[in-house]
């Protein structure tokens, strides 16, 4: 789902490496198993209200309905829409006086001075996700996933699988998974030809994106309250991995004022891995859920998450502070502009999410039983905001020389830092 | 070097642990608990995935399984 | 997909030993039952007071799903071979008694409950998994040991102690 969609008319790109990972986020779990005593199907639903401030809004209700098997298995389905209206950076400078801009649809957009020039949108996006996971004798399990998403500009289908065994006196447990996603994007107004600002199209209508996925993780029981894991997945895109509606100014050296704006260009291959370490720890009547995440990728960007939650257990109710932190550094071909003049460079994009940047999370979950109901319904509150986005590509001098870290003075990003407030609503039932 | 690193901790959180301080099949009443694994709120953590993916250039966080009651 | 075919090679290696080790850990042989003597709701029980009877010697929490479905079936199993000199003593492992409770008030049961909750007794008969049932003779020998419960295949276990109840 793309929650910043990128400028664009009515349309949204959706970043649909979600599809795999979601897949393989389904975990092979102990599901209770069914007969006359217990339950036979589960019932879980989620609304999420998004907003971004002054920028985009997102409300993405979720259905999930799952039948429980005797002997441990289950099958699921789960639906999910997403509406997201707002506007959008194009990933154009703002510049000292008004702007004219031409839209990808064609449309002329009149930007204020020194305003961020964006594109107001409207979009609904609906997925469908089915699993079905089956325990294989008394020590293993299997899942098996597959996706389907559609919005009006991005198509995405996947499957993935994952096989899990106990060993160890059901201490350890040993997790191999894969996927595989078949994205295709079509941008409305057809696909531009990166860095060409006449609106040149490729001719080429509908965009290949394949991603190849894989994953291995340990989990294991240290101690009686204390459970570890360690995972570490590996992915491989390939094909159309550029934002059609996304631009990248071209400034005049001198005065930093944007001349004209070309559509931006990513490599058509990404190779990306990333190792998480979790631990989840039980107090004497709490929950700690403490874990690190690095990850690396081939386009330069590296990234640091930890995330930390904490349950105070209060009887029927519980409720969850959380906190997470993330630092990220920018693509090798992430700029905040272009130098008019100098000569274009093989890739380039001013896409904020491939920036130099931190992030800080704080949250807090309330969960509780309505009174005579068997469901459990939580209700969570959270603020995210991004900040210190440096531009460590500051754009070129008269001689033509790129500001380096530690080089040529760098410039703050000019872009305010984002605030992003969610609310999400969750019930979940078994009957 | 990393992958190195990476393995090294792999292996030494699989062997660690002999049998005297092992975690017997009866002490896993915490173990079963709902709470006690990596994803315990399914909804949330859907969410969650979803919103950083859209807003950041990194992927993963996956949850691996393991714990739980050790029941047949 | 460039995969590094040594990394996998490692950790398939390894996942291989790491289930050898588990296949090679096989159930005690039968022997001797050992002995116990432990609390119950209206007193204690020990085991050797149950010689000359056919017993099931049950290791259930109040955590473990299929503890929770073999409670009827023992009790059914109970009511009709008692007759014939046969008793159950389902040992409740729990640490928490409020949730041991809980789980009887849902279950109230006519066969012997005992309450183990350090674990001793578990540790004796080496239970490997919950819930563990053990089927003891007569004479006090373990005749089988059986892990986990499944409705489905619960038919052999009854089998085989009606077969030692006619003895």
């Amino acid at each position: 789902m793309q929650l910043d969609p990128a400028s664009r008319p009515p349309s949204v790109l959706s970043r649909l490496r979600a599809a795999a990972c979601v897949l393989l986020a389904v975990g092979v779990p102990a599901v209770a198993a069914a007969d006359e005593t217990s339950p036979r199907y589960q019932l879980d639903a989620s609304t999420l209200l998004y907003r971004e401030a002054g920028r985009v809004t997102v409300i993405e209700p979720v259905a999930r309905i799952t039948r429980l098997f005797e002997g441990g298995g289950s099958l699921g389905a789960e639906f999910t829409l997403d509406v997201m209206t707002g506007a959008s950076p194009t990933g154009g400078r703002p510049a000292g006086g008004i702007q004219t801009i031409t839209t990808p649809s064609g449309n002329t957009q009149t930007v204020s001075a020194g305003e961020v020039p964006t594109n107001p949108f409207r979009d609904e996006r609906g997925a469908v996700d089915v699993d079905w996971q089956q325990p294989i004798g008394t020590r293993a399990g299997a899942a098996t996933g597959a996706h389907f998403s559609l919005e009006t500009d991005y198509q995405s289908i996947g499957v993935s699988e994952k096989l899990s065994l106990e060993t160890m006196q059901r201490l350890l447990t040993l997790t191999v998974g894969g996927g595989y996603n078949r994205d295709d994007v079509f941008p409305v107004g057809g696909t531009p030809v990166g860095l060409t600002s006449n609106g040149e199209r490729t001719g080429v209508d509908r965009n290949a994106k394949e991603v190849l996925s894989v994953m291995a993780g340990v989990s294991r029981v240290l101690t009686r309250r204390w459970l570890v894991g360690i995972n570490a997945s590996r992915s491989k895109e390939s094909g159309y991995l550029t934002e059609p509606y996304k631009v990248v100014s071209v400034v005049d050296p001198a005065t930093q004022e944007p001349l004209t704006h070309l559509s931006e260009l990513r490599p058509s291959t990404r190779q990306r891995t990333d190792l998480l370490a979790s631990s989840v720890y039980h107090l004497s009547r709490d929950i700690l859920y403490l874990s690190y995440r690095y990850y690396w990728d081939d386009w330069g960007l590296r990234s640091h998450t930890v995330d930390l939650k904490y349950r105070f257990e209060l009887g029927a109710t519980f409720l969850q502070p959380h906190v997470r932190a993330y630092a990220q550094t920018a693509a090798d071909f992430y700029t905040l502009s272009l130098a008019n003049g100098a000569p274009l460079p093989a890739f380039a994009s001013s896409d904020q999410r491939l920036a130099h940047f931190n992030s800080l999370t704080g949250g807090l979950t309330y969960g509780f039983r309505l009174p005579g109901h068997a469901g459990e319904l939580t209700v969570r509150a959270e603020y995210i905001g991004q900040f210190d986005r440096l531009n460590l590509n500051a754009p070129a001098g008269e001689d033509g020389e790129e500001g380096e870290d530690g080089g040529a003075p760098v410039t703050p990003d000019p872009f305010s830092p984002l605030s992003i407030g969610t609310l999400t609503l969750s019930y979940s039932r078994s009957f | 070097m990393k992958r190195t690193a990476a393995f090294a901790v792999v292996l030494a959180l699989a062997s660690c642990g002999c049998a005297a301080t092992a975690v017997q099949p009866w002490d896993r009443d915490l173990l079963a608990k709902q709470q006690m694994r990596f994803v315990p709120l399914r909804m949330e953590y859907a969410v969650d995935q979803h919103i950083y993916f859209s807003k950041e250039g990194s992927i993963g966080g996956h949850d691996v399984g393991g714990g739980g009651c050790g029941c047949n | 997909m460039r995969f590094r075919p040594l990394s996998l090679v490692i950790f398939a290696l390894s996942s291989l030993a790491l289930v050898a080790t588990q296949v090679a850990s096989a159930d005690p042989p039968p022997g001797r039952a050992p002995a116990f003597h432990l609390a119950t709701p209206h007193g204690s029980v020990t085991l050797d007071s149950l010689r000359g009877k056919v017993v099931l010697v049950d290791f259930w929490a109040s955590w473990c799903v299929p503890c929770e479905r073999s409670f009827p079936w023992m009790g059914a199993l109970y009511d009709s071979l008692a007759p014939l000199g046969f008793e159950v003593v389902a040992i409740n492992l729990d640490k928490d008694l409020v949730a041991s409770d809980a789980f009887l008030a849902r279950h109230p049961t006519r066969f012997t409950i005992a309450f183990d909750p350090d674990g001793k007794t578990a540790k004796a008969y080496q239970v490997k998994a919950m819930p563990s049932s053990f089927v003891i003779d007569r004479s006090g020998t373990i005749v089988l040991a059986h892990r986990g419960f499944d409705p489905k295949k619960a038919t052999e276990l009854e089998a085989l102690i009606r077969k030692e109840c006619m003895r």
